[in-house]
């Protein structure tokens, strides 16, 4: 699903985000990014959302390359990609069903294919009773969860989420993390950024550590030295 | 992207045209939504546009009555006919006769030698001047009133008329109307060039405001664009948006204009009296007015296409 060879991403001035990174999460895996701040976690996920382009090297999304996708083609490699980040991102002048049914309305689903799918996202997430309330009028573990079933809504064969947990406490962490496990159980790649240790540990999946934009740990096949590892 | 694939196959092209349409919908009622939310803006906006466009308006609606007024003018053109002097008053009179049977002549008047020195006398004040006189110096003369015709057709009366013997001097009195019609057509030319200025300061006006607009709609615009949007999903509500307010202008323009007829259409019926004249002033049609609301609608959306040319495409998420 996702291939990365020899990636490096350098900014204007020389800050270099990441450092000749190879790696591969295969379809229906799912996989956590760690590291400080810093160590390039947004970076990677950003590059597979082709909202950067690397500097050097290959990303893969699907056997398709994402360093020479022209322009007019990136909504809808995107419309494959479900989204969630640490701000949820919400548009706060509309309900929470118009919010999570914002990606079926930009695909062109009909109305009532609309109303489905959006109730069953938000009820995937617990939500599915406050569909006509404002964003604003939620707490914070709520507007994460209604940007997930944003994120969900259409189906996405790959979810990708940044910090999804930033501003949560343990015990609403650990049921967003949940949420993404069911997710891959019914067969969604899922990759999540994440520095939340304790948590991960407790989910028992492969894991990528970032250091300074250097992979350090890679649970994944380590595809860099062309070796035979599979799941370490 | 096999799963792509299949998803969209899923999707029936008739469904997908549906689709298509309701999304058009869809941004049509949102842009007026986001007009009547915010009210205030939005009649700053269409009134600055509505003041603007019925500068055009009013010129126009100015020229098209100046026209009709001239038209009238151009139908009452004179000749005035100085006959010779050594002519008798009965010759003279006979020639009136058989000038007011020509093709062409609606009527004659005939103003005698000692009539036109009477009239002189007391017009002009010269009386005593004129008592020293020895001769009559002044002719008899004969105004004709061509019926309906055209300039040309006037044109060879007043030469036929010139030919006569009897006749020394043959006037056509147009002087005056060609150097009117010359006033008027710098008239037109200024009111065109007033149009263009004028349209290009409603474009900008319009590409201003959806500038703004898209501005303020940033972090939609962002989310909308990492979730999948196209340029052309995006753009929608906004090209809507420069419709309505380019609609709406040119109502307000259209409104400001019969507003500011109907003040001067008092003192101009008192003018009519004056003048015995029955000038009646001219209105918008309802050609004019279809015309006047297409383009200040297409201004709309050329406006708002060109701020969203320009700004839509350098918000990108970072």
């Amino acid at each position: 699903m996702i291939e990365f060879h020899n990636v490096t991403k350098r900014f204007e001035g020389g800050y270099e985000a990441l450092s000749n990174v190879s790696l591969k999460l295969d379809e229906g895996h799912m996989a956590f990014i760690t590291g400080h701040s810093g160590a390039g976690k947004s970076t990677l996920l950003k590059i597979i959302a082709l909202i950067e382009k690397p500097t050097r090297g290959q990303a893969l999304l699907n056997r398709v390359n994402l360093n020479t996708m022209p322009r007019r083609r990136v909504p809808y490699i995107r419309r494959n990609i479900g989204i969630i980040f640490q701000d949820h991102q919400l548009l706060f002048d509309r309900n929470v069903f118009d919010n999570v049914s914002l990606p079926l309305h930009i695909q062109g689903y009909r109305p009532q294919e609309i109303a489905k799918r959006t109730r069953a996202a938000l009820d995937k997430v617990g939500l599915l009773h406050k569909e006509k309330s404002l964003p604003i009028t939620l707490s914070g573990g709520e507007q994460q969860r209604v940007g997930i079933a944003r994120a969900v809504v259409h189906k996405p064969m790959l979810l990708l989420a940044d910090e999804p947990t930033g501003n949560l406490d343990p015990e609403l962490s650990r049921e967003i993390m949940q949420i993404f496990v069911d997710f891959n159980q019914v067969g969604v790649t899922v990759l999540v950024a994440s520095h939340d240790l304790d948590l991960i540990d407790d989910l028992d999946k492969p894991r990528i550590t970032l250091n300074r934009g250097k992979l350090i740990l890679n649970d994944l096949e380590d595809i860099a030295q062309e070796a035979d590892g599979g799941w370490q | 992207m096999a799963g792509s694939n299949i998803r969209r196959k899923k999707l029936a092209t008739s469904n997908r045209i549906s689709a298509y349409l309701l999304h058009h919908l869809q941004s049509l009622m949102f842009s007026l939504r986001k007009i009547y939310a915010a009210p205030a803006t939005t009649i700053m906006t269409v009134a600055v546009i509505g003041i603007t466009l019925s500068l055009p308006g009013g010129f126009y609606l100015f020229l098209k009555n100046i026209d009709a007024i001239s038209g009238d003018f151009r139908s009452s053109s004179q000749i005035s006919l100085f006959l010779d002097l050594e002519l008798s008053e009965k010759q003279a009179r006979a020639l009136d006769k058989k000038i007011s049977k020509m093709e062409l002549v609606d009527s004659t008047r005939f103003i005698s030698r000692d009539k036109s020195l009477e009239e002189f006398r007391q017009d002009s004040g010269f009386g005593k001047s004129i008592d020293t006189l020895s001769s009559n110096p002044l002719p008899h003369t004969i105004i004709v009133e061509p019926g309906e015709a055209d300039t040309f057709a006037v044109r060879n009366l007043l030469n036929s008329l010139q030919a006569m013997p009897e006749v020394k001097i043959a006037k056509l009195d147009t002087e005056w109307l060609e150097r009117l019609y010359t006033i008027i057509e710098i008239a037109r030319r200024s009111v065109v060039i007033i149009t263009v200025l004028f349209s290009c300061a409603v474009l900008l006006i319009i590409g201003n405001t959806i500038r703004l607009d898209i501005q303020n709609r940033y972090q939609e615009i962002i989310v909308t664009k990492l979730i999948g949007a196209t340029d052309a999903f995006i753009r929608r509500p906004f090209l809507y948006g420069g419709v309505w307010y380019g609609l709406l202008g040119g109502i307000i323009s259209w409104l400001i204009v019969e507003i500011g007829y109907l003040a001067i259409s008092g003192p101009l019926g008192r003018l009519n009296l004056l003048y015995k004249s029955d000038m009646n002033l001219i209105t918008f049609s309802f050609h004019d007015f279809i015309i006047l609301i297409t383009s200040s609608t297409l201004l709309g959306l050329a406006g708002s296409w060109i701020a969203v040319a320009r700004h839509l495409n350098q918000i990108e998420p970072t």
